[in-house]
């Protein structure tokens, strides 16, 4: 019997008295209809007690608001972990702000005698059972977590079933006792509206904050001054404030919306078996190739000579990259007397490796600044950013028991004659000795 | 002149360009203006550039927890951010884009001083410290550009420190082998290896940003203490106070142009403008393959190089970068017009070599010879 006046003609009652009462209170006592401000009275406490206070309730009920209007919407907002977690820790801050200042508000009303002295016994009631209320709204979200998400079941579709006259009363009566108390306060402080300085929830000021600040001065050139300075001063103030919390807000939407990835970035990857396995791969690959370019260099150190290819598997049409003494760049082709030639891929212009493929002028390519290069004789064509031709590497001609048959100078100028049917089974050395290397 | 002589004036211009008088918040911040005009816009742009590098450094920052200096690693460590690590590949390309939007930013920002004649006295030590300033971003555009170490990479260095080394061709006798001296010196080694790529990282990372941030402390000290320029020869000047209207202007802009940066970043991987096979990792036996380019705000100077005689290029350069250098002095009675037709000339060439610079190249050159 109780539980359903609580639930259903409680909240009944109290919208009737307040919708009533408010208008009964507009009509007879129209300048009371405000928030009754003591601040000229007292204004320090007031603006400690009051600021956290306004801001918490704010920001909590526009959290209950939410989640009565658009349930299905919160829902799945809060769905997500990291939301629902953030709704949750942002409403108990300004739960306990709004504690905060309602005990700062409550001790002002009871220490200060000149805000004593327009202190009603209603202010005080008020002030107690907001100060419940808060409290019982901490406790569940305390003792019955989770609130942001298991309201969307309960507590919502209750008052949707209020405000379309049809109550259920079903919906919420298991919930415990602490949130039921929490509940019936609520319709209690509503139905005070009316009757307490409350009723400026219906009076905000809300354009006071975008209006421009007014200045009252006597009309004298001297204070017109002042009052001229003390204007631009405020208004540099109120743009400050503006567009600092404009940057604030914008700050913190990008801090949320990069906060995630952010983090993550730090908290680095964690990879499957099979991805740190190819990436492993990869790597080790790079080390094999940086340890045979070590090796490479240590043999150009240490050997007389260094074999390039067979005869045989030289051809006129595609060069065959070796490196040379120097680490460079070079190729290998067959010339037209079936020797090898050996020419540095080095372009002389700028350095960059030349390409091996020989097109049907007899040239090969540079592509960084297209310079064609001669095969036979290394020169450029004319006109070509290159201006000198690759030098010609020196080789020794050897047989498979590493004797020299033949070799051939830079400068071009061949020594000994291989036999033209064995050709193909020798192999192209590069020499380190000065003879046989390029001028 | 007296030894006396030249104390007393050089003492005279250390305290008109550190004026003590003006040493204090109130002068500095609270009662600074600045002009309002038609160009007043240009105002915003050293700040923007101030902007991207604060971005660069914090996304620089973020990159050094993950790449590695080496040879063998660092490409597959660039792979690993932009693969693996959660928001990696965001990271990397704003740390691009934001470098891009840096030196244009930076460039305007010259061209616009210039033209505003914001050098004359008693702002030449802005005006040198920003030049110098703009000398070092380049360099970190030259030094970054290897450390993925790729096929663009390396070759594209290669190609730049080459032509330190064409300089030789025009010095007498035994100093025509000095900018090769030069060039190994840079390098440290004969050929661009792995010191190459330990010395470009320790520029990147160590040197270039502590220079920068002493030169750039200079720089905003010298603006903040003299006040902005006025910027127009006309006579009739609004002005607007720097705090708090400037700063809360200045930010907003910011924040516009990190969202433009934020979406660039998010949409469009900068290495979507290389061919494929740029992308790869440096294959130092290998060809080097087609499309070798220095990035974009290198082509100045990268197409001229290609087109006229080295020579020329090279004096042309030196020339400009000294007649930056000494502009204060040398331009101490030109008029504004004047240097606005020169910074407009200025503004035409970078733009034309900039957007048309490989059509002018392939109709002077001739693709295939």
């Amino acid at each position: 019997m109780i539980q359903s006046f609580l639930l259903v003609g409680l909240p009944y009652a109290a919208v009737l008295v307040c919708v009533l009462g408010s208008i009964w209170r507009f009509r007879s006592k129209r300048f009371s209809y405000s928030a009754l401000s003591s601040q000229f009275l007292e204004d320090r406490q007031l603006l400690w007690g009051s600021g956290p206070w306004h801001v918490g309730i704010f920001v909590v009920l526009a959290g209950h608001a939410v989640a009565f209007l658009v349930p299905s919407v919160w829902a799945s907002l809060v769905s997500n972990r990291t939301v629902l977690i953030g709704v949750e820790v942002l409403g108990l801050g300004a739960a306990i702000l709004a504690i905060l200042g309602l005990v700062i508000l409550t001790l002002r009303r009871l220490r200060n005698g000149r805000v004593q002295a327009v202190t009603t016994t209603v202010d005080l009631v008020v002030l107690g059972i907001l100060l419940v209320q808060v409290v019982l709204g901490l406790l569940t979200a305390v003792t019955h977590r989770w609130g942001a998400s298991w309201s969307t079941g309960t507590a919502s579709p209750y008052l949707w079933s209020l405000a379309t006259l049809r109550p259920d009363p079903a919906l919420v009566a298991d919930l415990p006792a602490v949130v039921q108390a929490h509940m019936a306060l609520a319709w209690v402080i509503l139905l005070l509206v009316p009757f307490s300085r409350l009723v400026h929830l219906f009076s905000l000021p809300v354009l006071y904050v975008f209006r421009a600040p007014l200045v009252v001065v006597w009309a004298n050139p001297r204070r017109f001054e002042r009052a001229t300075a003390f204007v631009e001063r405020i208004e540099a103030r109120r743009y400050f404030l503006r567009a600092t919390a404009g940057l604030a807000a914008g700050g913190a939407l990008l801090a949320a919306g990069t906060f995630d990835q952010f983090v993550h970035f730090f908290f680095g990857p964690r990879m499957s078996e099979k991805q740190s396995a190819d990436l492993m791969e990869k790597k080790l690959a790079r080390l094999e190739q940086n340890a045979a370019q070590k090796k490479l260099e240590l043999e150009r150190t240490r050997q007389a000579y260094i074999r390039v290819a067979k005869v045989s598997e030289l051809s006129p049409k595609k060069g065959r990259y070796f490196v040379d003494y120097e680490m460079r760049p070079a190729l290998a082709f067959q010339g037209q007397d079936g020797l090898p030639v050996l020419r540095s891929a080095k372009c002389t212009h700028l350095g960059c490796t030349v390409g091996s493929d020989v097109d049907a002028q007899g040239r090969i390519l540079c592509p960084c600044h297209v310079s064609y290069f001669d095969v036979g004789t290394g020169r450029p064509n004319p006109g070509a950013p290159a201006k000198d031709p690759l030098p010609a590497i020196g080789w020794v001609l050897m047989d498979a028991d590493l004797n020299i048959v033949a070799s051939r100078s830079p400068d071009g100028a061949v020594h000994g004659a291989p036999d033209p049917s064995q050709l193909q089974d020798l192999d192209v050395y590069i020499a380190k000795a000065p003879e046989g290397r390029r001028a | 002149m007296k030894l006396g002589e030249i104390a007393g004036g050089t003492a005279t211009f250390v305290r008109e360009r550190f004026p003590v008088e003006k040493l204090n918040a109130e002068s500095m911040l609270t009662k600074k203006v600045v002009p309002v005009h038609r160009m007043s816009w240009a105002y915003y742009l050293g700040g923007l550039a101030l902007f991207f590098f604060l971005v660069q450094i914090v996304t620089g920052l973020m990159l050094l927890f993950y790449y590695q200096p080496t040879v063998s690693d660092a490409h597959a460590s660039v792979e690993y951010i932009t693969q693996h690590v959660s928001g990696g590949a965001l990271v990397r390309n704003l740390h691009a884009w934001s470098s891009s939007a840096m030196i244009l930013s930076i460039i305007v920002h010259v061209l616009t001083t210039f033209a505003m004649k914001a050098f004359a006295k008693p702002r030449e030590l802005t005006w040198v410290t920003g030049v110098a300033l703009a000398m070092l971003v380049f360099g970190f555009g030259f030094t970054g550009y290897l450390l993925p170490w790729n096929q663009i990479a390396v070759n594209a260095t290669k190609v730049g420190l080459q032509s330190i080394e064409a300089v030789g061709q025009y010095l007498p006798g035994e100093m025509a082998t000095w900018p090769t001296y030069v060039r190994e010196t840079i390098q440290g080694e004969a050929a661009v290896g792995q010191a190459t790529l330990s010395r470009f990282y320790a520029l990147h990372v160590i040197v270039l940003p502590f220079l920068v941030a002493g030169l750039l402390g200079l720089h905003l000290f010298q603006v903040q203490i003299h006040g902005m320029s006025r910027g127009v020869d006309s006579e009739r000047v609004g002005s607007q106070k720097f705090f708090p209207f400037f700063v809360i202007k200045d930010l907003s802009v910011w924040g516009v142009a990190f969202l433009v940066l934020f979406v660039l970043g998010l949409c469009l991987p900068f290495e979507s403008f290389f061919a494929y096979p740029l992308m790869e990792p440096f294959d130092p036996l290998g060809s080097t393959p087609e499309g070798i380019k220095p990035e974009w705000y290198f082509f100045f100077v990268y197409y001229p190089l290609e087109l006229l005689p080295y020579w020329a290029v090279m004096l042309g350069m030196t020339a400009a970068v000294v007649g930056l250098f000494v502009a204060p002095w040398i331009l101490r009675g030109a008029s504004r017009r004047t240097l606005r037709a020169i910074a407009i000339a200025a503004a035409v060439y970078l733009v034309v070599i900039t957007v048309f610079g490989q059509p002018i190249y392939e109709a002077l050159k001739g693709v295939n010879p």
